[in-house]
């Protein structure tokens, strides 16, 4: 049985610190005036494992690059992979920082850090520009997620996958909001941006514009209710939606478990 | 023994593909008295019989004659008549191939006929009374439609939405013992589109005539595995319905026809025409008799033996699933 701390690490480094690229190109102009010239990396890791992903700025650009750093520009270390996990989560849990020397290009990156907790549910911004992010964020997260539970081995979303041909599940504001999608075929899986262009999809959450996709995303509103308010409307079998739901709470639990 | 010669017999109750439309024909005989119908020594054997029975003086008898059939059909229809013809398969499409080219085609004469006992359907009969070239001959003559009914319910249809259809048409039916996979007529028969008998996801299987109801029992085993199939029912050949075709193309990205018909020159090819000209790729098979002359049995156990029964249908779609119809392999998330 795959290690339910492990897997909520592999979602976090794989998944998240990924949003941190997509906040960034987002809001590009902001941060390469408040990064620009700034070139470094930022290590978030676990002690004594490989467990560790980091930010590599480089020419005004960012990519979020899997591994370990050696002589990262700034280096959060946790102790423990609870540790990473609470930090991520919203828990107590303090890493030690190197590199504080670099404290300047730390406060220069608050901003772009702080941009992730647009994702907690307790966020709910009033302007469209915000929201839409959120959604954006939200779907991008989600489709990534349900790929990495795969990649990463939990036994009811391999046996959900390795069943299944070659089939996108895809997740979409109309009419031409942002998009995501999971490809899945024979146990593999892949999530991906924008519409998948070569296939139609097996399933597609369609959302009723921003509105529709934001009382949705943002937990305004329960999935079952938004449907029949016309907020989302559901393409393909509800049999394999309802799979994915539940791989959804699934996810959503390892991140955000019950207080 | 096969089961559907069983089935034919218990059945004969219900009316079969030639039985209908014989009675259909009949029927449009009543309120048009331009009908003719004519038929090469076969009035029993094709059912158009069921004409002659009620209007005497309106049917034709050729004799053994099939040449002749037809260009006694054009000369009808050129001073105003609309002849139905009705012969077997093989005589109409490959012994009369001239006449129905020269005399009835080329000159976009409204001549309807009625093949029967097309594909391997008279099994027993051997290879001479097979057909398994007529759709690619008829579909290869200009103005000629080409309507390839599942049942007997769509044969009338046919029969009704031909005799409204400027021009000549082919209506190529079976030996009449063709399990019903209609329950009713009013499901918007059109000539030219194609019926969507069950929508899917992951595989398209289109198809015409008998194997119509072969696709639905292997949809529904393939359903019960986890697959979602889409059956088309292209019942009109020619003039094919592209639209439907490349929809499947683009939303499915696997496509197997089906036919009872020579696996060159007809559904299989009229639809990877389409597809190729359609510019999208997709993983393809088409199932039917092989290029060589059918084997003598009974019909059902040829379709078995053909592999484009049911069980045939279950095994190409496996084997489709398998193969690989993207370059792209990278399975990476994209970030």
């Amino acid at each position: 049985m795959a290690d339910r701390t492990q897997l909520t690490i592999r979602i976090i480094l794989r998944s998240i610190l990924p949003l941190f690229k997509t906040l960034y190109n987002e809001n590009e102009g902001f941060y390469k005036k408040m990064l620009g010239g700034v070139d470094g990396t930022i290590q978030f890791s676990v002690k004594g494992t490989d467990s560790g992903a980091y930010l590599d700025f480089k020419d005004g650009k960012l990519d979020i690059v899997q591994g370990i750093v050696e002589k990262p520009g700034i280096h959060f270390a946790f102790k423990k992979p609870e540790d990473l996990v609470a930090f991520f989560t919203g828990g107590v849990a303090l890493p030690s920082i190197s590199g504080l020397w670099r404290l300047r290009l730390l406060m220069k990156l608050i901003p772009l850090f702080l941009g992730l907790l647009l994702l907690m549910p307790n966020k709910q911004p009033r302007d469209t520009a915000t929201r839409l992010l959120k959604v954006k964020l939200t779907m991008y997260m989600i489709t990534n997620a349900l790929s990495q539970l795969n990649k990463g081995g939990d036994e009811d979303m391999a046996a959900w996958t390795s069943k299944q041909p070659d089939r996108i599940y895809q997740l979409s504001v109309q009419p031409d909001g942002p998009a995501a999608y999971l490809r899945v075929k024979g146990g593999k899986s892949k999530s991906g941006h924008g519409v998948y262009g070569r296939k139609a999809p097996f399933m597609h959450m369609m959302f009723n514009g921003l509105d529709g996709a934001y009382k949705v995303l943002a937990e305004n509103k329960e999935t079952v209710q938004a449907m029949r308010d016309g907020d989302v409307k559901l393409e393909g079998s509800p049999e394999y939606a309802g799979s994915m739901g539940s791989f959804m709470v699934r996810i959503q639990n390892m991140l955000m478990p019950a207080k | 023994m096969a089961e559907g010669m069983t089935w034919s017999v218990l059945d004969g109750d219900k009316l079969t593909q030639a039985e209908i439309y014989g009675k259909v024909l009949t029927q449009l005989g009543e309120k048009n008295d331009k009908i003719i119908a004519m038929t090469a020594d076969l009035a029993k054997s094709t059912k158009i019989g069921a004409f002659g029975d009620k209007f005497p003086e309106r049917f034709i008898n050729m004799g053994i004659a099939e040449n002749s059939l037809f260009g006694v059909a054009a000369g009808l229809a050129m001073v105003g008549y609309t002849p139905v013809v009705s012969t077997f398969a093989v005589f109409a499409a490959l012994r009369s191939a001239e006449q129905v080219r020269t005399d009835i085609c080329y000159q976009n004469l409204d001549v309807k006929i009625i093949a029967t006992h097309a594909g391997i359907s008279f099994g027993q009969a051997g290879s001479t009374h097979h057909c398994t070239e007529d759709i690619a001959v008829m579909r290869s003559f200009a103005n000629m439609t080409v309507i390839v009914p599942a049942d007997g319910i769509e044969t009338g249809n046919a029969v009704v939405a031909a005799m409204d259809h400027a021009g000549p048409v082919y209506i190529r039916i079976g030996r009449g013992f063709e399990p019903p996979v209609n329950t009713t007529k009013d499901y918007g028969f059109q000539i030219g589109k194609a019926v969507t008998m069950k929508d899917g996801k992951d595989v398209t299987v289109i198809t015409c005539g008998v194997c119509v109801g072969q696709a639905m029992r292997a949809a529904k085993v393939l359903e019960s595995q986890g697959l979602s199939v889409r059956v088309i029912n292209m019942h009109t050949v020619k003039p094919i319905d592209r639209e439907v075709i490349l929809k499947a193309v683009v939303e499915t990205r696997r496509i197997i026809t089906v036919e009872e018909h020579n696996v060159m020159g007809g559904l299989g090819s009229a639809v990877g025409e389409v597809i190729v000209e359609g510019g999208k790729a997709c993983a393809f098979k088409k199932l039917g008799v092989p290029d060589a002359f059918a084997i003598v049995g009974y019909p059902e156990d040829l379709y078995n033996y053909y592999k484009f029964d049911a069980d045939g249908i279950i095994e190409a779609v496996g084997a489709l699933m398998k193969k690989e119809i993207e370059e792209d392999e990278n399975w990476d998330d994209e970030t």
